[in-house]
């Protein structure tokens, strides 16, 4: 074991989520040595089990995680918030959540394991909006592949139901059979609108599949799978540690050295809990740490000889904040029982809207039909409609077999105005400031937004709903993107398509902060490939070094 | 297997083959009859030969598995056609020699991990068969598995041969086994082909099975393969035939017991492969094994139990991401077990998860294969559904528990729906998970 | 900047939950000191010594609670041991429960109801306070809530009424796609509400 001094290895990396994880296992596979520092603990699925049971907003699924002080995540999705602090027109658009522990925020996501169309990476040259990718689909295509093989992606076949996406390979596992309410909505949808429903590509499993076992549809997908059906970074991490990569928990990374050239980068510095500061040098540097913190991270980092940050010569660390923010409605369906909530989460979609001309002036969405357990919610909601007795026992079940929700996602669009900024006010027990985000709403998305409005309408009336309620404003979707953002061109962009920074030779980002678009489906499988395509290039670089 | 296949090999059986004389020369790459093939296919699936001449992840019949015996380590060989790493130059006479007497082509004795004392008992003609299809059927693999390591004295396969002197062989049968009536057919399938006394049966001194104990249960590899005589409070003397064939079929009978380690590998590659006359056949002659009473088990295992009805009153509490303290067995059964088997032991409703009460495994008064399943988990894919339940061991994905959690959860999974608390320890526990089941 | 100093355990690189665990019990870090005397956020050990142990079985308020609850819920039958802990956090909450609970048991033995719905809706009539005292009671029962804590989970009364159709999350046991199965339809509801409407408020996640 090497002493204290000597924390070295040819790649390190900040961050044990899906991303960091990921490259930390595909390098230690190869023979190369890895250290990867997670600011916040280990953690143990049986204890969130148990804290999502005695949790009483049971929504909330940043609930059941509990952050510890040296590395707080955001605790809520309230505004004003303890963590995140949200500012501008449309602040609570903004109040997103993620999780700061061993294995990342993949502990609580819904498995949607989305391909980004074709037509994502060229959002400017196609429409003549917002931004290109400095990479092609094409160029992702074989780490999209790789990434649904990691995470066990089950999803339909393509000759049948084609998602957009090219593919060279089929999914690695079958699509799920769909619940009984998500058959009605699709049937719904087939025969009485001009669009479609498809499977959801999930990385969920439907057969026993990398030792874990087939999804039982205990319907909590977010906060917590409580039986490891569905995938999140944990694995990556125990895959990596098994294959030799060093993972160092509670070691929150608050300073980017460099040399005296500024041109590499040779060491991260990070604090213990008790604030003791250490230092590991490396060959190669990969931030890894979630859109925010790691835009966080590099401005922190900020020094003489980087007064704006680190790989922050164009000024877009912490630029381009982007999001999938959604509208929201639920209503009560005036057809047949549906009982959503059996089965896994989110299932289904309305893809229609995922692209078409129409992108040259307002943004593309998808729309999910929830498959949420409504129980508690109708029971709520029975309780102060005055019921009692019998007829609460009656309502209960009316309102939890025929309440439907939808939601959607809704394509941002890379404004240099919405940013993140460090909080001059709010410090965390070892001094580093909050992450502070102004958002307004672009244009583009909010025409998107008015679009969905419309669908929702119609859908509301195609179900004969009643007593709908609309979330007010907007909502965010937690698909954070774009604070690295990544381009040809180092005077306005801050990493290259091989998600190297322009500034710093040996310094990569691996993070939905690099996306250039954001697109309409869930980041995850794109934060993903985009990583092991960060580890293949480290693995070239290093087998010729 | 798909049902058409298994009518079309029972036709080939109950059409019977021609007795077989031995060749002195190896097969030839010619045309052996379809009818041999498929014969030879399905002694093969009976004899479950792949169970242990395959490594796990390895190729078909290449050998490698490693088998953990009080001596030392037993790898097993590769047995495809390939003449230089398998069994390629073994004219049927010698594959007749080491199959029913544990002689190698070389003259060596072979160990008696290989249950060559049971397949003694099988007929010329299953014999031919099987060669036949080793010989055409199988994939020839260009690859030998490391050499077996054994302790003094066993290292010295020269002592097998004194071994082979006091243990006992079946008696081959003769005729035509496809012809035979149902119970004799169903001990040639029990004794010379599923071999069940070899995990079932203990062992005496000489590690040769105790014949006036014959399926009395015996501990192998950290599990307990149970008494299965007829005895009602040891064995399996409730059971009905139904019972039993449904077992063998597809790993699992609602309120009697499921099949994980190395029978839910038996029921998976080999029994739930067997034409439904076999199954009836094999059950039937199990069945009247005559009772042989145990000395751990009182009362009958399966009948333990109930649903536990007792509201999840709780504290209300949650515990920050970094509280990793051990919880009580009850919080832990909670936490790991009831999202599955239910807040009260009743398992899901289709049986997919089964039922904790009324399960011969949690009734047991040996708690060795409770702990075994929760270490290693349940991967079982018979009867057209893949059951699986995750490891909770050190090198689990979905959850590592530690010994003592292991322990603590066993022990209230028993007393709470089994036959009581056994006292289970962790190191106990830590004991047990050094028992892997297969290693490469 | 703090100075670079060399006091991380280098092991915490080979650290496991149960190794954690074992480290846990053996020292007691400077963190661990701190974060005691910072209290730690708003977070709660994890024993189980929670509400339950505040109201004692023979608080006399319980069996009228119970027989409340019964009349409330049009049940004969309810589980005392959640009777007790839901008990004992209404009124931790909110301790003038303890007189009003007295007082709607009084009025309801005092007349004849034949429903809860009858009960609840003279309650409401004779004094408001009754109102809130009744939804206290439903929210225990039905979503297993009290004091702005969980009392009781899978054994809220909200999905027993529902367990032909649906399972509480984490405690699905109808095995892999169950879900595809047609769930039992139900009847448009007649009944009337009891009490005036409330506003929902739903609390932000």
């Amino acid at each position: 074991m090497p002493s204290e001094q000597d924390l070295s290895a040819d790649v390190v990396i900040v961050g044990s989520g899906v991303a960091g994880s990921s490259i930390a296992n595909e390098l230690a596979r190869a023979g190369i040595s890895v250290i990867v520092l997670e600011a916040g603990p280990r953690v143990d699925r049986q204890h969130f089990v148990e804290n999502f049971r005695n949790l009483e907003n049971k929504p909330s699924y940043q609930g059941p995680f509990p952050a510890v002080p040296w590395a707080r995540h955001p605790p809520n999705q309230i505004t004003p918030n303890e963590y995140l602090h949200t500012t501008g027109p449309d602040a609570e658009a903004y109040q997103q959540v993620y999780l700061r522990m061993m294995g990342g925020t993949t502990w609580h996501w819904a498995g949607c394991a989305w391909r980004y169309l074709p037509s994502d990476f060229e959002l400017k040259t196609r429409y003549g909006q917002g931004r290109d990718w400095a990479l092609k689909y094409d160029d992702l295509e074989p780490f999209y592949y790789q990434a649904e093989v990691m995470m066990g992606v089950c999803g339909p076949d393509p000759s049948v139901e084609d998602l957009g996406s090219p593919r060279k390979q089929p999914y690695p596992m079958d699509a799920l059979p769909i619940s009984y309410a998500a058959q009605q909505f699709r049937k719904l949808i087939g025969e009485k609108t001009p669009y479609r429903v498809v499977h959801e590509p999930q990385a969920r499993n439907t057969r026993p599949y990398d030792s874990r076992p087939t999804c039982e549809g205990h319907n909590n997908c977010m906060p917590i799978c409580p039986i490891g059906a569905m995938y999140n970074g944990s694995y990556s991490v125990y895959h990596a540690e098994a294959a030799g990569a060093k993972f160092v928990p509670n070691a929150v990374v608050y300073r980017i050295e460099r040399d005296s050239a500024n041109k590499r980068v040779t060491a991260v510095h990070y604090y213990d809990p008790d604030k003791g500061s250490h230092r590991v040098t490396g060959k190669y540097f990969v931030i890894a740490a979630h859109c925010i913190e790691t835009a966080k991270l590099m401005l922190f980092s900020a020094d003489e000889q980087s007064p704006d940050g680190i790989a922050n010569s164009s000024g877009h660390v912490g630029r381009n904040m982007m999001d999938h923010t959604g509208v929201q409605v639920s209503f009560i369906s005036g057809d047949k029982a549906l009982w959503p909530g059996r089965g896994p989460l989110e299932t289904n979609v309305i893809d229609n809207f995922r692209d078409g001309d129409w992108r040259n002036e307002r943004g593309a969405y998808l729309v999910h039909m929830v498959d949420d357990n409504q129980v508690d919610l109708a029971t709520q909601l029975a309780i102060a409609k005055g019921y009692v007795g019998r007829e609460l026992e009656e309502q209960i079940r009316y309102l939890a077999s025929h309440t439907v929700r939808l939601f959607s996602h809704n394509e941002g669009l890379a404004d240099p105005d919405n940013r993140l900024t460090l909080s001059k006010t709010n410090k965390d027990m070892l001094g580093i400031p909050h992450p502070e985000v102004y958002y307004k709403l672009p244009e583009y998305t909010v025409k998107s937004c008015e679009h969905t409005r419309g669908l929702f309408r119609d859908l509301i009336g195609l179900m004969h709903g009643t007593d709908e309620e609309w979330t007010p404003g907007y909502f965010p979707q937690d698909h954070p993107a774009g604070s690295t953002i990544m381009g040809t061109d180092p005077k306005d962009s801050v990493v290259d398509g091989f998600c190297r920074t322009h500034d710093h030779e040996n310094l990569f980002i691996a993070s939905s902060s690099v996306f250039s678009s954001v697109g309409t489906g869930n980041i995850t499988l794109t934060v993903a490939a985009l990583a092991l395509r960060v580890a293949d290039t480290l693995k070239k670089e290093l087998a010729h070094a | 297997m798909p049902d058409v296949t298994r009518k079309i090999l029972w036709s080939v059986l109950t059409a019977g083959t021609a007795l077989a004389t031995f060749s002195a020369v190896p097969a030839r790459a010619d045309d052996p009859s379809a009818d041999l093939m498929a014969r030879g296919e399905y002694i093969a699936t009976a004899g479950d030969c792949v169970a242990c001449h395959t490594a796990p992840g390895g190729k078909p019949f290449a050998g490698g598995l490693k088998i953990t015996t009080p001596m030392g380590d037993v790898v097993t060989t590769n047995i495809t056609p390939d003449p230089d790493h398998g069994i390629g130059k073994y004219t049927e006479e010698d594959f007749e020699k080491s199959l029913r007497h544990g002689i190698r082509r070389d003259g060596s004795r072979l160990y008696p991990a290989m249950p060559y004392v049971s397949y003694a008992g099988m007929t010329d003609g299953d014999v031919k068969a099987l060669y036949t299809w080793f010989m055409h059927g199988v994939k020839p693999v260009a690859e030998t598995p490391p050499v077996t390591s054994l302790n003094f004295p066993a290292n010295l396969r020269i002592t097998m041969g004194l071994w082979n002197m006091v243990a006992t062989s079946e008696t081959p049968e003769t005729g035509d086994s496809a012809t035979f009536d149902k119970l004799r057919r169903g001990k040639y399938l029990a004794r010379a082909l599923e071999h069940c006394g070899t995990c079932h049966t203990p062992r005496n001194i000489m590690l040769s099975e105790k014949e006036d104990s014959y399926l009395s249960g015996a501990s192998l590899l950290g599990w307990y393969a149970p008494n299965i005589t007829s005895s009602k409070t040891g064995g399996i003397g409730n059971w009905s035939e139904d019972n039993l064939v449904e077992y063998l079929k597809t790993g699992h009978v609602a309120g009697l017991s499921q099949a994980a380690g190395p029978m839910g590998e038996a029921v998976e590659h080999s029994t739930s492969h067997l034409t439904d006359d076999d199954l009836h056949a094999l059950a039937a002659y199990i069945l009247q094994v005559p009772a042989k009473d145990d000395e751990a088990e009182h009362s009958p295992r399966e009948q333990y139990g109930k649903p536990l009805e007792e509201a999840d009153v709780r504290s209300g509490d949650l515990t920050r991401i970094d509280k990793l303290d051990q919880m009580d067995g009850a919080q832990i059964y909670d936490a790991n077990c009831a999202a599955c088997h239910g807040g009260n032991g009743a398992g899901t409703a289709d049986h997919y998860a089964p039922s904790l009460f009324h399960n011969s495994v949690v009734g047991s008064a040996r708690p060795d294969d409770l702990i075994m399943a929760v270490l290693n988990g349940v991967d079982r894919n018979a009867g057209g559904v893949h059951v699986y339940m995750p490891a909770f061991n050190q090198s689990s994905d979905v959850e590592r528990l530690s010994n003592a959690e292991i322990a603590s959860v066993v022990n209230y999974v028993t007393a709470t729906f089994g036959s009581g608390d056994h006292g289970v320890t962790a190191e106990q526990v830590e004991k047990m998970g050094k028992e892997l089941p297969k290693t490469p | 900047m703090a100075a670079d100093r060399p006091c991380f355990p280098t092991s915490i690189h080979r650290s496991t939950p149960n190794a954690i665990r074992l480290n846990r019990a053996l020292r007691m870090s400077r963190r661990d000191a701190l974060l005691g005397a910072l209290g730690a956020a708003a977070v709660v050990t994890g024993s189980r010594q929670g509400m339950a142990a505040t109201a004692g079985q023979d608080d006399t308020g319980v069996p009228l609670f119970m027989a409340l609850s019964q009349r409330l819920t049009d049940r004969d039958t309810l589980d005392p041991r959640i009777g007790n802990a839901l008990y004992a956090g209404i009124i931790n909450a909110v301790p003038e429960r303890r007189d009003q609970i007295q007082k709607l048991h009084d009025f309801m033995t005092g007349g004849s109801f034949a429903s809860a719905r009858a009960l609840a809706s003279a309650a409401e009539h004779q004094d408001p306070v009754f109102k809130d005292v009744i939804q206290d009671i439903m929210t225990g029962w039905y979503r297993g809530l009290a004091d702005h804590k969980v009392v009781v989970y899978r054994s809220a009364l909200m999905f027993d009424i529902t367990k032909d159709a649906i399972y509480p999350k984490t405690y699905a046991t109808g095995g892999p796609f169950y879900w595809t199965q047609t769930p039992p339809e139900v009847a448009v509801p007649t009944g009337e509400p009891a009490l005036s409407p409330s506003k929902l408020v739903i609390e932000p996640t």
